[in-house]
């Protein structure tokens, strides 16, 4: 299917701006900039070149250089004041929701931020005013980075959410925040696998002096792959605990809602489901109703 | 004959752009490449057919203008029979340039992919082609981040996009206290407190300020009345939360667990194999969930009432998986 109009013109519009500002430029680097093919761009200034004011006599539409441009540059010669247009309200929000939503998650890098402050400031919109960080160790966050850059092998003090505590070392890859969570990608030498750990239930990041030494996961991060589908259904008072879930489905049905989500780690999920038990009227599979009963014995078994 | 919709469109935009007052329909109709002129010489019936096609063309552009962000305004002239003209203002429109570092630039660049599949995330790539066009070339180098939304962000847009205008929006929210309603807001700004996303805004029906969690918005977002129908209070009152006091808790811990519980509290001796610590918190159910989470690895001595929800709990649990 032909591209859509919208994308198209913007990125007529912003070829256009380019040039005005960067001058002369290949095909190639155009390219890249607008992340399109390189037959893309050229077909982009041809459509240009017919385009103008009304009349389209030939003073009046745009201009290129036509021996530059058998030579795969594109060159500017008459622009008609053709510009690039601001970003939209949506535009604005997509972007800045998205960057808004990485820095609140406490463990991206500080460049988000500036990204966000550079963008704020030429959209002219304090559209997305607060941003309150999660409470993540900034001290670990900060180690995590460094290692990450400097390839470095770190050992670190985690906790899992079955709470139990291991010391490992492990490579670290990657950063990655799925909604309001942040984790890191790593080979852990201890599993000799990959895994995603959760920052926040990182203690200590120490570095080793060793090097990263296996290639990141080609599963592109996300690798907490559900092992099974969970349905829930629950007075809606325990909805805080499912809208988290990465992937939740949540149907309303009168006083109830039913959360259908995708379960990774069996025991976290169980013990989430504690914190709710009296709002709840149904668990399945079977799987997770064990894990759940399994788990709230422990509690009464701890009374005693 | 008929031209790609994308070079009718730039068309239209050099033409406004550059219109001295303004155009009429009939003129952008009759001088602007890709439009379809008006022909005297057609019978009325097939003249009528094409009037309309070209009607629904242009307000379809108009739209495509809209989305773009492009400020297309209307003047009427008195000295030409009251009919509507159009002209985008070159200034009013224009993006700024902006320098981004390598780093920002690829920051720029998750943003697209961090809403995946959902239609804002068709904006957030209009946003990346603007910004691309407003810096300089910078390399491409990849970062060791990426991110990915647990919510579709449709109803971010929709409310960005009604806040932009000053319309009013109707949706279907689901509190958590007080069941699902309607409820017709005024968005004003938005929020992100950890990974949650809010919108603060007036609530018509409550006739206050209320802030909403998006993802407890079900469905579409709709406008509601017209535009410029409000003013965004500057600056923003306060929320007015009431501080809940603070409290102490005395916590029984196993050896080597309860690590978050141990790093907000005070240790205070080791008995029957338990590590007794005091402590604070302000909500008793954020308390109580966490002592829930450890799932016997710790519980509560005082205050009595806290034990005895930690209790009800897991009691309530087994009711439920064996009932």
């Amino acid at each position: 299917m032909a591209e859509r109009a919208v994308p198209r013109v913007t990125r007529l519009l912003g070829i256009v701006s380019f040039l005005e500002r960067n001058g002369e430029t290949s095909f190639a680097d155009l390219a890249a900039q607008f992340d399109v093919s390189e037959d893309q761009i050229r077909k982009d200034i041809a459509t240009l070149w017919v385009s103008g004011l009304p009349g389209y006599m030939p003073h009046e539409l745009l201009d290129f250089d036509a021996d530059l441009y058998d030579a795969g540059i594109a060159s500017l010669t008459e622009g008609q004041g053709v510009t690039q247009v601001r970003l939209s309200a949506r535009e604005s929000v997509a972007l800045l929701g998205a960057l808004a939503a990485m820095s609140a998650t406490g463990a991206a890098p500080d460049v988000v931020n500036s990204a966000i402050a550079k963008i704020k400031a030429a959209v002219g919109d304090e559209a997305i005013a607060t941003i309150s960080p999660a409470r993540v160790d900034t001290e670990v966050v900060s180690a995590l980075h460094s290692a990450i850059a400097t390839r470095s092998a770190v050992t670190l003090d985690y906790t899992n959410a079955r709470d139990q505590r291991s010391v490992r070392t492990v490579e670290p890859h990657r950063i990655v925040t799925i909604g309001d969570a942040a984790y890191l990608e790593c080979w852990c030498r201890k599993a000799e696998d990959y895994r995603t750990l959760r920052i926040d239930r990182i203690a200590t990041v120490t570095p080793t002096g060793e090097s990263v030494e296996h290639p990141p996961s080609d599963e592109g991060g996300f690798s907490l792959a559900p092992v099974y589908e969970a349905t829930v259904r629950a007075e809606r008072d325990a909805r805080r605990v499912f809208e988290d879930l990465p992937g939740v489905e949540i149907a309303v049905d009168g006083d109830h809602i039913v959360a259908r989500f995708g379960v990774a780690d069996e025991a976290y999920v169980a013990a989430r489901l504690l914190t709710v038990a009296p709002h709840l009227a149904s668990v399945e599979p079977a799987a997770l109703r064990a894990a759940f009963a399994a788990s709230a014995r422990s509690v009464l078994a701890s009374l005693n | 004959m008929a031209i790609d919709p994308a070079e009718r469109l730039l068309n239209l935009i050099i033409a406004l752009t550059h219109a001295r007052a303004r155009m009429t329909r009939a003129q952008i109709r009759a001088s602007v490449a890709g439009y379809e002129p008006a022909d005297p010489t057609l019978d009325p019936e097939t003249a009528a057919r094409k009037d309309a096609a070209f009607e629904r063309m242009f307000e379809r552009d108009k739209d495509d203008l809209r989305r773009m962000g492009i400020p297309l305004q209307t003047v009427v002239d008195p000295a030409h029979g009251d009919e509507i003209g159009y002209r985008i203002d070159p200034t009013d429109a224009a993006m700024a340039p902006i320098d981004f570092t390598p780093a920002e630039r690829a920051v720029v660049g998750l943003a697209a992919e961090y809403w995946a599949d959902a239609a804002v995330g068709a904006d957030a790539r209009q946003a990346l082609t603007k910004l691309a066009s407003a810096s300089g070339a910078t390399p491409a180098i990849e970062l060791p981040l990426s991110g990915r939304a647990s919510t579709s962000g449709d109803a971010l847009a929709a409310l960005a996009e009604a806040r932009s205008r000053r319309q009013a929006v109707r949706f279907e929210y689901h509190a958590a206290s007080s069941g699902s309603a309607v409820r017709t807001v005024e968005p004003w700004t938005f929020r992100f407190v950890h990974g949650a996303q809010y919108v603060i805004g007036f609530d018509r029906d409550r006739q206050a300020q209320r802030s909403f969690r998006l993802n407890r918005i079900a469905g579409a977002v709709k406008p509601f009345g017209p535009e410029g129908a409000y003013e965004i209070p500057d600056p923003l009152p306060a929320d007015d939360e009431h501080e809940t006091p603070l409290q102490t808790a005395t916590v029984l811990v196993r050896p080597e667990a309860g690590h978050a519980l141990r790093r907000r509290g005070r240790y205070l001796r080791t008995e029957d194999g338990w590590d007794v610590f005091e402590v604070d918190f302000r909500y008793a159910d954020a308390l109580r969930d966490q002592i829930l989470m450890l799932g016997g690895a710790a519980r509560v001595l005082e205050p009595h009432g806290l034990a005895a929800s930690v209790e009800h709990h897991a009691r309530k649990a087994l009711e439920v998986t064996d009932g």
